[in-house]
């Protein structure tokens, strides 16, 4: 079953190749302010996602990163701008067809795992699924097979609370997968984790990426995890200040910033 | 999402927080229990009234001497009806028995033990009237009442407090001095409101008049009862009595009557509506409880949409629509109100049967619409308490929710 999924993937991204997973076009995001009046955080951030693409966004804390990650999972719309989404723009898109967006194209990884707490594994990693109609046994035969993938198996009749940091955040990435997404979604992954399980996770990214060919966008303030990524889109200030493939030292993107604060 | 699904999602959710979820079908348990309680205790009343004037029979009539009762006073003579006014509306077409009635009270004495009870003079139709059944012997015939005969029909509970044999027939009871042969026992009825059937003494009304009070007016008679065929109109016959009486007694136009008629049908519908607005009073009260049972599970639901705001936030990431929260919440709260309404309903039918019928001795009759009430008002409950969180779940931003804490 694994290999028909690889199999799968890989068709998809032959198929697909052409098409970017995302794309967005000038998009800006501003929020009401309690005081009257608008604070903009995005500032026409333009890019890309090709399919098979593992992206870093990274910036300081209030760069705007997380309002774009919101932006590009379907969780949030933009102001103005145009974001596509294979090829279909999701824009203007109502709050529940975007509920169907999420659960059809795009895997969430959460920083804190946002698993359910009384819900053992398997219902845990069978809840997109649930929503998308699958029946009950296939449901279950796919939760498995993610579980497998992330070594888990033998978790599954298990409460996240029983388990390590590790493996809960592999549990989300098992629930993530399973709905056979276009693109893992993972914000500050590693965010809740020691080193070790955090590299394990991001070796696990990496794995994924490479051997599966699936999409991953992935939202980190540090360079060091950043790395893990084929290609990193800075954001400083609302404004991408930097898209391209991960320099050697971090001092670029910091250049980048200044570069950006002069202007 | 299947109904499997929904139910099951539903169950976790209320089994994940037993105490609560145990507290908040509680309310419900004691609203419907209450209420299904009340319409049994109200039917039991109804049931009881109309089995006490089946007893006595609807198309019964009663004829009271006096004026009607104005501010509580009587006015009038008393001594207006007579044993010819009985013999005259006995006369009327749809009257089927008739009997004076006069009631007075006995120190009655057999052997060495002695009973104070009711006594009432009467004529042989005053049994078919009562709907009188004979367990010995039998009851006195006209010639008895013409030669005041000293003949007594007693009610069982009388016979035995008096400790008489199982069949007194024959038996002699002193009443009032005078000697009495005891001719027959009627058929035990129960108590009903208007006294006791069983403890009673019925004597010709001759006999009360002549021997035992010595009366003045031998002639005059406290009431008139009288039993209608059963396809008569009472209120025809009401008509008819009321015409032959004013005409009797030279009652001129203006003057009012000088007797009282009341039609026993009358009474019943008027305690039947009583009774019905009593019913209605007690379920009222009752849903009251319910109400606030209700307002429990809101109460519930709304503390489990903050409890539950980041789980609401992660199943809108992974893709529930505002629906299916919805959905999720207020399956969730009509579950609690059905599962609180069938213990209820179990509760309340259970204790209204097993104190009123084992434990009180009553007939509490089992009807079938607290069922289906409890059932309809469990998912009416439900879907009221629980559409006002489900509707705040439903629409929580999924960015906030997954950010709450």
């Amino acid at each position: 079953m694994v290999v028909l999924v690889v199999v799968d993937q890989c068709n998809m991204v032959a198929h697909m190749k052409k098409t970017p997973v995302i794309s967005l076009k000038k998009i800006c995001k501003s929020f009401p302010l309690e005081i009257g009046g608008f604070q903009q955080v995005l500032f026409d951030n333009t890019f890309n996602v090709m399919p098979g693409e593992f992206v870093a966004i990274m910036g300081p804390s209030g760069s705007g990163k997380s309002t774009c990650m919101n932006i590009i999972g379907a969780l949030d719309t933009a102001s103005s701008g145009v974001y596509e989404l294979y090829g279909r723009d999701i824009t203007t898109l109502s709050p529940d067809e975007l509920a169907k967006i999420r659960n059809e194209y795009i895997g969430f990884v959460f920083q804190n795992f946002n698993l359910l707490p009384k819900r053992n594994i398997l219902d845990n990693v069978m809840l997109p699924l649930m929503y998308r109609g699958m029946p009950i046994s296939e449901r279950e035969n796919r939760a498995r097979e993610m579980l497998k993938l992330v070594e888990l198996e033998k978790f599954e009749t298990y409460l996240p609370t029983q388990l390590s940091g590790g493996m809960k955040q592999r549990v989300a990435i098992a629930r993530a997968l399973a709905g056979d997404p276009k693109i893992i979604l993972a914000d500050e992954p590693t965010g809740a984790l020691d080193s070790k399980m955090g590299n394990e996770i991001l070796k696990f990214f990496k794995k994924l990426n490479k051997e599966l060919g699936i999409t991953i966008v992935m939202i980190t303030h540090e360079f060091e995890i950043a790395s893990y990524a084929n290609r990193v889109i800075h954001i400083y200030d609302g404004h991408i200040t930097y898209d391209g493939p991960i320099p050697k030292n971090e001092s670029v993107l910091t250049k980048s910033e200044q570069k950006a604060h002069k202007k | 999402m299947t109904f499997y699904d929904i139910a099951h999602e539903s169950w976790l959710s209320i089994s994940g927080n037993k105490m609560r979820s145990f507290l908040t079908v509680l309310g419900i348990v004691i609203g419907i229990m209450a209420v299904v309680i009340m319409v049994a205790v109200g039917e039991t009343v109804q049931q009881s009234i109309t089995d006490q004037f089946s007893s006595l029979g609807t198309n019964t009539i009663m004829i009271r001497a006096g004026a009607a009762q104005s501010a509580g006073i009587r006015s009038g003579n008393r001594m207006t009806l007579t044993l010819d006014d009985a013999e005259f509306v006995g006369k009327l077409s749809d009257v089927a028995a008739v009997s004076p009635v006069e009631n007075s009270n006995a120190q009655v004495v057999y052997g060495n033990k002695n009973w104070s009870t009711s006594m009432v003079g009467v004529y042989p139709g005053y049994a078919t009237v009562q709907n009188i059944e004979m367990e010995y012997g039998s009851f006195f015939d006209m010639n008895a009442v013409k030669t005041a005969a000293t003949y007594a029909v007693i009610g069982p509970d009388t016979a035995e407090e008096l400790g008489m044999p199982k069949n007194p027939v024959g038996e002699i009871i002193r009443v009032r001095n005078t000697p009495m042969t005891v001719i027959g026992v009627t058929k035990a009825k129960g108590d009903s409101s208007m006294g006791s059937q069983d403890d009673m003494i019925i004597i010709p009304i001759t006999t009360l008049k002549k021997r035992l009070s010595g009366s003045r007016f031998p002639n005059a008679v406290q009431m008139i009862s009288l039993k209608l065929y059963q396809d008569a109109d009472n209120n025809i016959v009401t008509d008819q009595i009321t015409e032959l009486l004013r005409s009797r007694h030279k009652l001129k136009d203006g003057t009012a009557d000088d007797f009282q008629i009341t039609d026993m049908k009358q009474v019943m519908e008027t305690m039947e509506t009583v009774s019905s607005y009593l019913t209605l009073l007690l379920v009222a009260i009752a849903a009251v409880s319910l109400l606030v049972g209700s307002i429990g599970i809101m109460n519930m639901m709304m503390v489990s949409v903050s409890e539950r705001t980041r789980e609401i936030g992660i199943r809108k990431a992974i893709g529930a629509q505002e629906g299916t929260i919805i959905t999720q919440f207020l399956s969730e709260s009509i579950l609690i109100s059905f599962i609180g309404s069938m213990f209820g309903l179990i509760l309340g039918v259970g204790l209204s049967q097993g104190i009123g019928r084992f434990v009180m001795g009553y007939n509490v009759p089992f009807s079938i619409w607290p069922v289906v009430v409890s059932i309809s008002v469990a998912i009416f409950v439900g879907l009221v308490s629980g559409v006002m969180p489900a509707i705040k779940a439903a629409k929580l931003n999924p960015i906030d929710s997954l950010r709450y804490e």
